[in-house]
């Protein structure tokens, strides 16, 4: 850590500083079959993540492309987007598993204090996976 | 870099390095000793004294030397241990902290109420003491910003910090009116005529005696009343013409708030992202966000202010020094606009 004159990794500063996959704007640009929120403004951080279903070669659902909106500090942006990435591409199931100790992991590391922002992100994704399989059965 | 976090701490005055540094050289001695060099460190450390006293209007022997604002904060709330004490909302937390400690329902009374708030930069109205109350005041903000005469205020305890003024961290004082109730924090040593236990810190001191100096002699009061003012004003005006969804927490006019500080809420975006977004492009500022205390908490003062968490966790704080110039507000307003609008536009709060 000596050295380091930011108080996140290099990692989250990378994708704080330049988010991946995040809706700018209006939510209408982006074609999404589904939708999960989690937390409020009251508590300091809210998460949306939206997501666009697929299905691959073997005729599995999987996540085609997905854009996240966020009100929340640097971790909570951070873990949205690493969570963006991780999920791209992956069938529903496998996207499911992905937990906050793989954001984190995949982070290298938040501050303790601020863990509880990549459970926000993983906490969002699931609730728009079982919105989407809701509305499809 | 574009410094505007003064009110959390001033830079060292180049003079202040100077006095610390002739200070570790000459004054190194253990300034209870009754011996050459336990004497002159002592005299320096006499020489703060009566410069802070005629500052503010109190005796020398009416000053104590501290580790810095919470000592001084505690001293006085457990002073009045199993006491009723009264402390505004906006308070800080080495006064909110120990008053949930010690408060008691014996009389006299202790109210603790800061003139200026170190995060909205208001102005409190001071309670008036009686036959059966005493009055504390935090004065951590005021000093060097506003003239103080504790007498003028009717003060019985009140509190003050070097670092914010460009003096060192880690050195306070204390004023206690001549006859008040008093219980030493520390105990265990005759320094301070035995109100403040512990070895005399002398370097601290003198770098603490350098900065009273330089406020002294710069009337540090008038520079933040006229020049500062006008920076921070000019700053509030671009941010409310040029920021949609922005909001003062600052009354600006005069005579309501200290000159130097401005707390702005921004509708929809979230405080610890706006001061790192700043800070990646070396603008430097504070925030009431919950997520940057650490503590899942939004600022206190806020709240107690607006009831509002959304206002709270969206607020920021600048605070202006004395180096700070009209560059720096035109460097703040390049970038601040663009910050806002990018967390506005990812942000799941729709601006109203």
């Amino acid at each position: 850590m000596e050295g380091q004159d930011w108080v996140y990794s290099d990692k989250v500063k990378d994708h704080f500083l330049n988010p991946r996959n995040f809706l700018m704007g209006d939510e209408s640009k982006f074609d999404y079959d589904a939708v999960g929120q989690v937390g409020n403004p009251i508590c300091g951080d809210q998460m949306r993540m939206y997501i666009k279903v697929g299905r691959d070669k073997k005729g599995r659902e999987i996540i085609e492309d997905v854009r996240w909106k966020t009100y929340g500090c640097a971790s909570a942006i951070a873990s949205t987007s690493a969570l963006s990435e991780l999920c791209k591409g992956r069938a529903l199931d496998a996207a499911l598993k992905i937990g906050a100790k793989d954001i984190d992991d995949y982070l290298g590391n938040l501050p303790k204090h601020k863990f509880h922002c990549s459970v926000l992100g993983h906490d969002a994704l699931k609730e728009a996976i079982e919105n989407f399989r809701k509305k499809s059965s | 870099m574009v410094y505007l976090d003064n009110a959390a701490t001033v830079p060292l005055l180049p003079s202040v390095r100077k006095a610390m540094h002739e200070a570790e050289e000459k004054f190194f001695a253990n300034a209870s000793a009754l011996h050459t060099p336990g004497h002159l460190a002592m005299n320096k450390i006499e020489e703060c004294r009566v410069v802070l006293a005629e500052m503010i209007g109190a005796e020398p022997g009416e000053i104590i030397f501290t580790s810095g604002a919470t000592e001084s904060n505690n001293t006085v709330i457990r002073t009045f241990e199993g006491h009723v004490i009264e402390c505004s909302p906006m308070e800080h937390h080495s006064i909110l902290e120990a008053a949930r400690l010690y408060h008691g329902d014996k009389l006299p009374k202790l109210y603790s109420y800061m003139l200026y708030n170190n995060e909205t930069g208001e102005k409190l109205e001071l309670p008036v003491r009686d036959d059966s109350s005493f009055v504390h005041s935090d004065l951590t903000q005021t000093l060097g910003k506003v003239a103080i005469n504790v007498k003028d205020l009717g003060l019985d305890y009140a509190t003050f910090s070097a670092h914010k003024i460009g003096g060192p961290i880690g050195v306070g004082a204390l004023y206690v009116r001549n006859g008040m109730l008093f219980k030493p924090l520390l105990v265990g040593g005759n320094q301070e005529h035995k109100r403040r236990g512990g070895t005399y810190n002398t370097v601290a001191i003198a770098g603490f005696l350098a900065a009273l100096q330089y406020a002294r002699d710069n009337k540090t009061w008038d520079i933040y009343n006229q020049s500062v003012r006008k920076l921070r004003d000019a700053l509030a005006k671009r941010i409310l013409a040029e920021i949609p969804g922005s909001s003062l927490n600052t009354d600006v006019s005069h005579g309501e708030s200290l000159p130097n500080i401005l707390n702005v809420s921004f509708e929809a975006a979230e405080g610890e992202s706006i001061q790192l977004y700043l800070d990646a492009e070396g603008v430097v500022v504070s925030t009431g966000s919950a997520c940057a205390a650490g503590d899942g908490k939004p600022s206190h003062v806020l709240m107690a202010k607006t009831g509002d968490a959304e206002i709270a966790h969206s607020s920021v704080r600048f605070s202006f020094g004395l180096d700070n110039t009209m560059a720096d507000v035109e460097r703040v307003m390049d970038v601040l606009p663009g910050v806002i609008d990018r967390l506005q536009k990812i942000s799941t709060i729709k601006r109203s």
